[in-house]
């Protein structure tokens, strides 16, 4: 196994697809995302479940004086999140392939350089690397999004990427005082995340450094109250562009708290704990209630991701075991469910007019039931329904929560609740009641929808059956992650949780 | 063949029947989607029978099964198997789900005949009976969550199975989000007890629960309220009941499968099998025992006043539920689990016989509107007053053992429990004679013009109108009016509510008291930890308490034939000279209404709150710079440099960069 091939092949697939005539760009960039799928089926399967190190590491030394290294690596952290990311590439594009584009050849590209961009984030294990992919990931989504765009694309891309990029120089700032300051006397600079976990700085400096990358990674998640951008850019954005920015880009941000911030900055994650559980809490109740007043469907699943991944950042930052598994887990459920939301989606508006305002929207599983069917095994995965993936991965951050701060996990009960809300009146909406005025519903299309749809459904199914898959993978190097931070938080106990002087998942 | 092997192939059939149906949904010819789903059950009932021959051939202390799949979640001392329990109480109720499940399909082949959903619907049917199975054979409380949730989401798509219905998909959403709030009550109860005794698994939890908890420690009755609250959601229990009579919106068969004989049970079920918790927490049992006695008065209110036809025997449902609460949350199992099957054999009964008549009636609820169906409808007649005469609680039959047994039990407890006996009794009464206010609005009386064509041969059409909304029906999906199937004419039907009959009649014989105890011995093994199953309740008592009940059931049934038949315009006086008295019971004592102002409209306008203030006026104004906001800021940025915004991106990153070296260098030298 060697990390660079996967990570270059959706480039090197899409400058390829620069050089064919139009027509043949989208197989070529299909390919590349095959390929990288394959690759991650592979480094599955040979993915040793009982080191907690890296794995198949690559060290080069990129830029001496600077100190930064070509350092790529994989453990059970970012092992699914890889898989995650090229799964949902293929989705996308197999999405996009059966459908026409302007300029097919530069659409092609930039969807492989933001493949590459978002696994370089995710296999980077220093620093500065990890920064050079997060910032380049925003350029091929600005033009995905500038110039395939609907509606008022230039004013949604220009907000998203001032937002974006202020957190991104944020972080930026952030990483560079990072390095700096770890720098022992006389020593040499490292950006290496194995260098910065053994060089901590002040704690001090912790705490104002971790609120920037904070701030960089609540923005990219994105979470309340940091999510001004996502209306109008989820309005936007096209679908296949949509699945990616919302099922995988969300991610990077979360992902980077437990490989980089936690790690490196245990006692300001300790404590601004409270900070972050409550922006937690705060984004799941904020999202869910928004969620469900609105009426475009985009929306409604844009808010509903806000709640989501507020449930990922309750899980990260309860600083437990159990919930820093389900974090973990919920990652790769919400990648899925999301991408099979969007496609679905997709689907009803081409047999609506492009409408898709619930208002006229409605009745459709007359016509097209095996949409019904599909959409309804999306829809209770997403909601978290028992049963399904994404209850595994709720109910973990739940018990890690009660576990460590019960209020919080209390609070956060009434999410699950309000879940049920929005996604079934979602469903029902578009599927149930009388058909809208809008609607012209025939069922899924062999050809354009079901490619797409129907592994989504298959993974979820197969996720929900034996969740143990992943967890058994992840968990050799979820725990490390957090065990520092966790000690950190129970050995300077506020006044409301004496109980948890005694450390919770201290044990390596 | 070992009995878990007996307890796989229960969960296997019904689930091939779920996957099996939909895949042909196309192609299946006529009924043939309804014969499949009904064999599954059977062959399901004959697994279910092979694993009570097979643990019946045990020593009674090893009759005790675990057995897991594979590893579902285990991480981080959260430990969860695919894993079922086969012991007796499993195997009682998977007795009882399979063998009322298969009655209820063969009932709907031809109820549903004709139904443009038909293969949809044997699905649904199909996938709540697998749902409901690994609930009861869940062998730690994970898997049980997934039955439980699994149900509630079979029983949304039931209910909302005419989905063009406005009603009905409300009344969808109503029962999923209510039981929704159940299953985090579940979720948080697990999370309690595994804090405390680090099992998730039955027998883990409760020999933990031993060790960690004292009598009625705090967490522990914390942990049981929890459970309860899953359970009223699921059984329908005040405060979380309000679910259920709307989703009488389903079709008929849904409501005799669903919301009467299985899943509404799954309370019960739950007490029953953590009663060891709850008798280490008498404080936990007494509050539920006190909410389901409150339960059972109120709900028999409710139906002495409503006029929808499958309302009542919905409220009938909640009411009796109570009973059965009241039995096992008081640690009286074997009466509790005795009306839960006796339940579930009349009451599937009666809604059939309801079905059947609201079919002659072409869709119509109102028994307003009903009388005189005797002589049109001679076997649902009969069959549907052998349902009534179960519920009323007349002597022989099974709902007489059953309910008046739990009341007499509630003496023999004593204390403060003889109190809540006592409302047991006058909630008989009053079920005496809502049941047979239905017998006599129903079937008696001047015949109705329905009554009188069908006896002349003929079946009425009814108007193609909701009558709950006013809105004209959609033909397309479909509605309860077009279906018209009564039991005189459907063979299946007249076979599935005869076997109902009978065991309504004669299903009491498990459990004679001082005759025939063979129920009470089948269990005890489950509950041989229990410090109540010992104390038999002596057979006199327990003769008087039937006595009692017995007394009760025949009052209420001479008041309604006395209000009914022998002074007709009594009630209606009745009901002028306590106008209020009945419109609070017509009502439903205004809980919907509470409910509305208390939990809808708040969050509603939270919500709106949230879109109109804080989105505009924080999120996108205030932090970014004030009410210039990145809106202004955005666009006037963007129309600065139409050039091309990536330019400046590249600029600033360029810049960046080069700061960053610069600052390097300086620190490096």
């Amino acid at each position: 196994m060697h990390l660079t091939i996967p990570l270059f092949i959706p480039l090197a697939a899409g400058i390829v697809g620069l050089l064919l005539p139009r027509g043949l760009a989208r197989w070529a960039s299909l390919a590349g995302t095959l390929a990288v799928l394959g690759y991650s089926v592979a480094m599955i399967v040979d993915f040793d479940s009982a080191t907690r190190g890296l794995q198949w590491v690559t060290n080069e030394t990129w830029i001496d004086t600077l100190g930064i290294h070509y350092k790529l690596g994989v453990d059970g952290l970012n092992l699914f999140l890889i898989l995650a990311t090229a799964f949902l590439w293929v989705i996308a594009t197999l999405y996009a392939a059966v459908r026409e584009w302007d300029r097919p050849r530069l659409f092609y590209f930039n969807l492989g350089l933001a493949e590459t961009a978002v696994l370089g984030a995710f296999l980077a294990q220093d620093l500065a690397l990890f920064v050079v992919f997060f910032d380049l990931m925003l350029v091929p989504f600005y033009f995905l999004i500038g110039a395939w765009g609907r509606g008022n694309r230039v004013y949604a891309t220009t907000k998203f990427v001032i937002y974006t990029l202020s957190g991104s120089l944020l972080m930026l700032a952030g990483a560079v005082a990072l390095g700096v300051l770890s720098t022992p006397e006389g020593g040499q600079i490292s950006f290496q995340l194995s260098d910065l976990t053994v060089h901590p700085v002040g704690h001090g400096t912790q705490v104002w450094i971790f609120l920037l990358f904070a701030a960089a990674f609540l923005i990219k998640a994105p979470a309340f109250p940091l999510h001004g951008w996502v209306p109008e850019t989820y309005r936007a954005t096209p679908i296949p562009v949509l699945i990616l920015l919302s099922g995988i880009l969300s991610k990077v941000g979360m992902y980077a708290f437990l490989r980089i911030v936690i790690p490196i900055m245990p006692g300001a994650s300790a404590t601004l704990q409270e900070l972050m559980l409550v922006i937690a809490v705060v984004s799941i109740l904020y999202g869910s209630v928004l969620a469900f007043s609105q009426d475009d469907a985009r929306l409604v699943v844009a808010y509903s991701s806000i709640a989501q991944l507020g449930f990922i950042l309750l899980g990260i930052f309860a600083l437990d075991p159990k919930s820093a598994q389900g974090s973990v887990i919920q990652m790769l459920n919400h990648a899925v469910v999301v991408a099979g939301l969007f496609v679905i989606i997709g689907v009803i508006a081409a047999r609506a007019r492009e409408s898709e305002s619930l208002e006229r929207l409605g009745g459709m599983a007359l016509r097209a039931p095996v949409l019904a069917g599909l959409f309804l095994i999306v829809a209770l995965a997403t909601l978290a329904m028992p049963g399904s993936p994404n209850f595994v991965g709720e109910i973990l951050i739940l018990f890690g929560t009660f576990d460590e701060k019960f209020v919080y996990g209390l609070v956060a009960s009434v999410g699950v609740v309000l879940a049920a809300v929005y996604m079934i009146r979602l469903y029902q909406r578009t599927m149930h009641n009388r058909a809208g005025p809008d609607v012209a519903s025939s069922d899924l299309s062999y050809r354009l929808d079901l490619p797409a749809l129907a592994p989504v459904a298959l993974v979820l199914i197969a996720l929900g059956l034996y969740p143990q898959f992943v967890l058994h993978r992840t968990e050799a190097s979820t725990t490390p992650k957090i065990v520092r931070a966790a000690i950190k938080a129970g050995s300077d106990p506020g006044p409301q949780h004496a109980e948890a002087t005694t450390v919770k998942g201290a044990t390596p | 063949m070992s009995a878990t092997t007996w307890g796989w192939l229960v969960l296997a059939f019904p689930l091939a029947g779920t996957i099996l149906l939909p895949l042909g949904f196309k192609f299946w010819p006529g009924r043939l989607p309804g014969w499949i789903g009904s064999l599954t059950i059977l062959l399901s009932f004959g697994a279910s029978l092979g694993a009570l021959f097979n643990i019946m051939g045990e020593h009674p202390e090893q009759r005790s099964h675990y057995d897991t799949l594979w590893t579902y979640a285990s991480t981080a001392k959260f430990n969860a198997g695919l894993t079922i329990l086969v012991d007796p109480l499993s195997v009682f109720m998977c007795l009882v789900v399979t063998g009322v499940s298969f009655l209820i399909h063969v009932y709907s082949i031809s109820y549903m005949g004709g139904d443009r959903g038909y293969t949809r619907f044997f699905t649904y049917l199909n996938y709540f009976v697998f749902s409901m199975l690994l609930l009861v054979l869940g062998g730690n409380i994970v898997i049980l969550i997934i039955g439980w949730a699994f149900v509630g989401a079979a029983s949304y798509l039931l209910i909302s199975f005419w989905y063009r219905r406005r009603t009905a998909t409300a009344a969808g959403m109503k029962a999923f989000v209510i039981n929704v709030i159940g299953d985090v009550g579940l979720v948080i109860a697990a999370f309690l007890l595994w804090n405390k005794t680090g099992a998730l698994d039955w027998a883990g939890i409760f020999s933990g629960a031993k060790d960690a908890f004292s009598s009625n420690d705090g967490t522990l009755i914390a942990a049981c309220l929890f459970l309860t609250m899953g359970a009223f959601a699921k059984s329908a229990q005040v405060p979380l009941h309000t679910w259920l009579p709307d989703a009488m919106e389903g079709p008929t068969p849904v409501s005799a499968l669903i919301h009467a004989a299985t899943m509404v049970t799954a309370g019960v079920y739950l007490v029953a099998r953590t009663h060891p918790l709850y008798e280490l927490a008498p404080t936990a049992a007494d509050i539920t025992a006190a909410l389901a006695t409150f339960t059972l008065l109120y709900a028999a209110t409710c139906a002495l006043a409503i006029t929808d036809f499958k309302r009542i025997i919905a409220y009938s449902t909640i009411s009796q539920i109570g009973y059965m609460m009241l039995g096992v949350a008081t640690f009286g199992y074997q009466f509790g689990l005795f009306l839960l099957m006796a339940h579930a054999f009349f009451k599937a009964l009666l809604f059939m016989g309801a079905g059947s008549v609201i079919s002659a009636m072409g869709g119509e609820q109102n028994i307003d509107r009903m009388g005189g169906f005797r002589r049109a409808m001679p076997f649902t007649y009969i069959t549907f007053t052998i349902g009534a005469l179960a519920l009323a609680g007349l002597p022989i039959f099974a709902g007489w053992l059953a309910k008046d047994g739990i009341l007499g039990w509630t003496f023999h407890r004593g204390g403060w429990y003889i109190a809540l006996g006592l409302v047991g009794y006058l909630t008989a009464l009053l079920t005496a004679f809502y049941s047979f206010r239905m017998v006599f609005r129903v079937f008696f009386g001047e015949p109705v013009r329905e009554a009188q064509l069908l006896e002349g041969g003929e079946l009425v059409h009814g108007e193609h109108r909701n009558p709950l909304s006013g809105e004209e029906e959609d033909t397309d999906v479909g509605f309860p009016g077009p279906e018209h199937h009564i039991a005189e004419r459907e063979a299946t039907m007249k076979v599935a509510m005869s076997l109902l009959a009978v065991l309504s009649l004669a299903g009491g014989i498990v459990l004679i008291p001082g005759v025939t105890e063979w129920l009470q011995a089948f269990l005890e093994p489950t509950f041989s930890d229990s410090g109540f199953v010992g104390s038999h309740v002596p057979t006199g008592s327990e003769w008087l308490g039937l006595g009692v009940g017995a007394v009760a059931a025949a009052a209420g049934i001479a008041a309604a034939w006395f209000a009914y038949r022998a002074r007709p315009g009594m009630t209606l006086e009745l009901r002028d000279r306590f106008g209020r008295v009945h419109a609070f019971f017509f009502n439903r004592w205004y809980f919907d209404e509470l409910f509305d102002v208390i939990f809808v409209r708040p969050t509603l306008a939270v919500a709106r709150f949230f879109q109109r203030v804080i989105e505009p006026g924080v999120v996108q104004g205030v932090l970014v710079g004030g009410a210039t906001g990145v809106v202004r800021l955005s666009t006037n940025f963007a129309r600065s440099i139409q050039s091309g915004y990536l330019r400046a991106y590249a600029g600033l990153l360029v810049t960046g960069l080069f700061g960053l070296v610069l600052y390097f260098l300086i620190q490096s030298s």
